[in-house]
């Protein structure tokens, strides 16, 4: 089943003629035969969720806008800031399928009867903004941007802004006051985006792959799509795959497609000779699952859920057996220290200071104590902060120091000045004395 | 407040200053395109940004200091940035064996520029290329799935070939690449 | 009233039942029950940011903590602050762990220490020791922002009270948080400073001691000092001030806010010029042509004042009780007198404007008030001064050392007054050239060493507290109207001193003379808003 990726083997996908030369734009201009709040019924239909991590339903989103109140322009911004580590496959369906995009773009406006649309591109994506640049230059050219859109009398405009490297512009109200050209840093919410979002106008905000489903749900009904994967995670899912696997990429998917035939079969198993240690699922964001935590999990947003994870944005990152859990930890708090966009006190402080403690035990100068205190500052910066930045930077920490503590106590009792060292010394020496 | 820019990149200016509802949209923008124009974003680049959007200079120095892309030290020719978090840190040879191979062929240190004018690195957060690990951005283009011989090979043909590697916000677009490296690894025809 | 009652919103907050108005924040709310709600960035006159987390407090049926200074009341919403909830409690002792673990704890050296929020919450909320060992980062320490402020960028909690002041109060936005994460910093732009009108209201702003008064820093513990609530006498506008006073000297100013006029700044020229009101020498000894007497002796001198041809040259800065016995004298004695306040008018940039008033003149509208002059100060005092060049008057009253205004003090107006057939100078600084220019000097108190009433420009009732020690040769201004009054066999009033005099006019000022104290208490807090008659 391809949704997402239909086309990205065409090289001539990335223009017009090659895009509506395999169906491009029917469904836009189906839609344009549709009422408006009718392709907003099809949304809600197809059960879509909203793929930029959260999964919130798309359609109900949407209907926020309804009833519409006509007094101030909607917007509508597209997510593109995809920094999520182990993410990138927002930066596939740019390159591959621009026109996908704008098509999905089309039709959410029409539904929202926005005004203007918003690319937020992450800035270091610059050949995928290339792509797009061009595909919009394009759809200009050939009327399917402007004004006066097919002759329906529907006028929409696509604006393409470029980020300039902060994680945290991913998250939607920081993301906003990037564009206005403010530091990025999220707002205090209420009020929502949907009441006053960008400019102070009414703004909807969908990642990229979230929209890319619309064009399929609008040609195909909501119901076609919601049978596809599972119950309550309909659709398919783009997954993206790194780590110690043989064949790294990114995989479209059915909901609901077993977590470990993905791993065996889609990604070609582990590379030679190793085994699985264990798999952060949903891009760096979430709790990591133990191999032995995989069996019988599904992907689709409540089977991982179950299993005490998350599917997130579906940014597979696998670790084998060669894989030094204290470095992983390292490597993440060193991620989010430096992203914290510096707002809140607790994310702020308690970043660094998790980052702090970790580099110390991986400089062999842990204490015994430091995984209680790791786990502690944790709590403290969970639930307490302005965005989700914090709850979600602490879920990877939580889970690795939990699932992997032997390895931290194992590295601390190295520590020639820890306690546990100087016990077990002790000990050494006081059976020798006897 | 004047700073020295061609005239496309003036033209370009009054472009973006329009492409926006809001004219202080156009920082960003206007920012990157100082950079692309001086090397690095200058107190007089900051203040002649501020003064084409309106905004006070701190708050657009708010900006220059808050977003990783923007300098306001110079850069060398080629301004390597390895992404270090975890899939390019785990994948292949892993992305420190790739800041040795690029401090060693170039000999330079991490956050200096060489002796020559040509280079300069760092290590940055993940890049989006997680699946082709480890990598690293040359000016703004990505060169994926890197070993410690492919990096020296691209600093070889670097070299040779004199690309210019950079996306310019003045042309709106991205600059002539290495002849037979295509700007994307993230999709192979298998 | 009536209109706000319909908007009324009905919530419990640590299980006490609250009304407030619809669109209060619980913070605003919790007031009204006395649960203080602790905090560092919430400031009611700015902008809402929430970044401290300090206020934090539980609303059932919220998945987690809300801060209180960002979420409104809602009908029949359960708040818990920390004096009911242990959840609330552990958040703020661990945002208190998380704010200090960058800290560098100089308290030993700051000047904050003693007034500092974050001494006072973690003794009362926190009160543990860090379990924080790394080491700390480093940041810029004693940085000047400009002519009147310093930073130290490690004391600094990020709170950015100060960047939304410079951004919405005074829109000159010279501050800036620079980088990002803890690397995050207050800064200016290089070449620009931090210098508006009203600079000194950020290091009040700062709950913490990364802004300090250049001025006064290092000049002593807050702890050594007195501290007293008056206002400011250098416009009209008469803002609440907090001063911390020393071994006879002010050595800290801070604004006072003030829930009435809704007044929470203070202009520079306010804060750091509070001296300039402050006589280098007092003067302690009456003279007749420059000869020492006593004051009953200078008192005998002045039978030609009960006379229509006398004039009476009021400083601005006097209080009601001066203007008032300079009112009861002169109809008594003189009731045909000249009478002009010295007032001299400004012009003010649009910035000035927000709070500075277009005079110097901190008390004229108590002599409006009293009618001793008309609408226009200005031009009274203009006609007088004429007068007096002109010799249009034979005796002349100059009480209170601004009764001339400097700039007025040319020599052609000295030479009129020593023309004159008889002048009196009431005055408390012994270098003033009123000094030698009069026949007969009487010595008197400088503002700050007598207390009384002033009145606004905004016809507010204030009372300005006695500060400074004063000599007991001398005697506040009104008293000498008093004196000679008596001596002229008339009794028009019989205080003995400041506080007495104050409550005699509050009594005959207020509707309600039932309980003067209390109406002082009200004066003096926030003062009282009078109609003029």
């Amino acid at each position: 089943m391809k949704i997402l990726l239909k086309g990205i083997e065409f090289d001539d996908n990335v223009s017009v003629a090659g895009y509506q030369s395999r169906g491009g734009y029917e469904s836009f201009r189906k839609a344009l035969s549709m009422s408006p709040d009718s392709v907003v019924d099809e949304v809600k239909k197809s059960g879509l969720r909203g793929r930029g991590g959260a999964g919130f339903p798309t359609g109900i989103k949407w209907s926020f806008f309804i009833p519409r109140k006509t007094e101030k322009p909607i917007y509508l911004i597209i997510n593109a800031d995809e920094s999520e580590p182990g993410t990138f496959k927002d930066r596939l369906i740019m390159e591959r399928n621009p026109h996908l995009l704008l098509e999905g773009i089309l039709c959410g406006a029409w539904a929202l009867q926005a005004q203007k649309t918003f690319i937020y591109i992450r800035g270091e994506y610059a050949y995928p903004y290339t792509v797009m640049k061009q595909a919009i230059k394009e759809c200009y050219e050939k009327g399917l941007l402007g004004q006066n859109i097919l002759g329906s009398g529907f006028s929409h405009d696509v604006i393409i802004h470029r980020g300039a490297g902060a994680y945290i512009c991913g998250e939607e109200t920081a993301l906003m006051n990037s564009l206005e050209g403010k530091k990025g840093q999220p707002r205090l919410k209420p009020p929502f985006p949907a009441g006053y979002g960008l400019y102070g106008m009414p703004t909807n905000i969908n990642n990229v792959e979230t929209i890319c489903n619309i064009p399929f749900i609008v040609q195909n009904g909501g119901d076609a799509y919601f049978k596809i994967g599972v119950e309550k995670s309909s659709g398919t899912k783009l997954i993206s795959a790194s780590g110690h696997i043989k064949k790294p990429g990114i995989y479209e998917v059915e909901m609901g497609y077993p977590l470990l035939d993905f791993i065996n079969n889609e990604c070609g198993g582990m590379l030679e000779g190793r085994k699985i240690k264990c798999i952060i699922p949903g891009g760096s964001s979430t709790p990591v699952m133990t191999g032995e935590e995989l069996v019988g999990v599904n992907l689709d947003y409540e089977s991982m859920r179950l299993a005490g994870s998350s599917l997130g944005c579906a940014g597979f990152m696998v670790l084998d057996d060669t894989a030094d859990m204290v470095e992983v930890l390292l490597n993440l708090t060193k991620f989010y220290a430096h992203e914290s966009c510096g707002q809140c006190t607790p994310c702020r402080e308690g970043g660094h200071w998790i980052e702090k403690i970790v580099q110390r035990i991986a400089d062999g100068q842990g204490r015994p104590e430091d995984i209680a205190l790791i786990q502690s500052v944790c709590g403290q910066i969970a639930g307490h902060t302005i965005c989700a930045f914090g709850d979600t930077m602490v879920m990877p920490y939580q889970s690795i120091l939990k699932k992997f503590a032997s390895e931290f106590e194992a590295k601390i009792s190295l520590n020639p000045n820890s306690l546990v060292a100087k016990s077990k010394r002790l000990a050494v020496l006081q059976e020798n004395q006897l | 407040m004047s700073i020295n820019l061609s005239s496309e990149a003036l033209v370009r200016v009054e472009e973006l200053k329009n492409y926006y509802p809001s004219k202080k949209s156009a920082v960003m923008p206007l920012l990157q395109l100082v950079q692309e124009e001086l090397g690095k974003i200058s107190e007089e680049g900051i203040l002649w940004v501020a003064e084409q959007v309106e905004m006070s200079p701190v708050h657009v120095r708010e900006l220059v200091t808050f977003y990783s892309m923007y300098t306001t030290k110079e850069r060398g020719q080629y301004h390597f940035q390895v992404c270090r978090t975890l899939s390019c840190a785990v994948m292949g040879e892993g992305s420190k064996k790739i800041c040795q191979a690029i401090e060693k062929r170039c000999d330079v240190k991490e956050k200096a520029v060489s002796a020559n004018g040509l280079w300069s690195f760092e290590q940055v957060e993940c890049l989006g290329s997680c699946g082709t690990g480890p990598m690293c951005e040359i000016n703004d283009t990505y060169f994926e799935n890197l070993t410690t011989e492919k990096i020296t090979e691209i600093i070889n043909l670097i070299e040779q070939e004199k690309p210019d590697l950079k996306f310019s916000t003045k042309k709106d677009a991205l600059g002539s690449g290495l002849k037979n490296y295509s700007p994307s690894a993230v999709y192979t025809k298998e | 009233m009536n209109e706000q009652n319909l908007d009324l919103i009905t919530l419990t907050i640590d299980d006490l039942e609250v009304s407030v108005p619809k669109g209060t924040v619980i913070i605003e709310a919790a007031k009204q029950v006395h649960a203080k709600i602790p905090h560092y960035c919430y400031h009611k006159s700015l902008s809402i940011v929430g970044n401290c987390r300090m206020c934090q407090v539980e609303v059932e049926g919220a998945p987690k903590l809300m801060i209180a200074c960002h979420t409104q009341v809602q009908p029949g919403m359960k708040v818990r602050t920390h004096q009911t909830s242990d959840k609330v409690r552990e958040a703020q002792a661990s945002t208190l762990e998380m704010i200090l673990i960058n800290h560098p704890l100089d308290c030993t050296v700051c000047d904050q220490a003693g007034h500092c929020k974050l001494q006072d919450y973690h003794f009362e909320y926190n009160a543990q020791p860090s379990r924080f060992i790394e080491t700390k980062v480093s940041k810029v320490k004693a940085e000047p922002l400009g002519p009147t402020v310093m930073l130290d960028a490690e004391r600094c909690i990020m709170c950015t009270r100060c960047i939304r002041f410079c951004d919405e109060v005074t829109k000159t936005s010279e501050l800036g948080m620079v980088n990002r994460g803890d690397r995050s910093m207050i800064s200016i732009n290089p070449g620009k400073e931090l210098n508006n009108p009203f600079s000194g209201n950020v290091v009040d702003l700062c709950p913490v001691g990364a802004l300090t008064h250049k001025q006064w820093r290092f000049n002593t513990r807050i702890w050594y000092t007195k501290q007293v609530d008056t206002i400011c006498t250098g416009c009209s506008t008469g803002c609440s001030v907090k001063l911390a006073i020393r071994d006879n000297q002010v050595v800290h100013v801070k604004s006072r806010p003030n829930s009435a006029t809704k007044q929470d700044w203070l202009c520079d020229e306010g804060r750091y010029g509070f001296h300039r009101f402050i006589p280098k020498h007092h003067l302690k000894d009456a003279s007749v042509k420059q000869q020492v007497v006593s004051i009953a002796d200078a008192l005998n001198n002045l039978e030609a004042l009960k006379s229509n041809d006398t004039a009476f040259l009021l400083a601005p800065d006097l209080f009601l009780e001066d203007f008032y016995l300079v009112k009861k004298f002169r109809e008594s004695f003189a009731p045909e007198a000249q009478v002009a306040v010295a007032y001299r008018g400004r012009s003010l940039t649009e910035l000035e404007k927000i709070l500075i008033s277009p005079d110097y003149a901190a008390n004229f509208r108590s002599a409006q008030y009293l009618g001793l002059i008309s609408d226009n100060p200005e031009s009274d005092y203009q006609t007088l001064l004429n007068k007096i060049y002109n010799q249009e008057i034979k005796n002349l009253v100059l009480v209170g050392d601004r009764a001339i205004d400097l700039q007025d003090l040319n020599s052609e107006i000295v030479s009129a007054i020593t023309k004159l057939s008889l002048s009196v100078a009431i005055i408390a600084d012994a270098d003033s050239a009123l000094r030698t220019t009069c026949n007969v000097v009487l010595p008197s108190r400088s503002v700050y060493q007598k207390a009384g009433l002033m009145i606004s420009n905004k016809l507010r009732l204030q009372y300005s507290e006695r500060l400074l020690d004063f000599d007991f040769s001398t005697h506040p201004h009104w008293r000498y109207f008093e004196m000679l009054a008596s001596k002229f066999g008339k009794s028009i009033t019989l205080a003995k001193e400041d506080r007495e005099m104050t409550l005699a006019l509050l009594a005959e000022i207020n509707a309600d003379p039932s309980d003067l104290n209390t109406n002082l208490r009200l004066v003096r807090k926030q003062g009282l808003e009078i109609a003029f008659q």
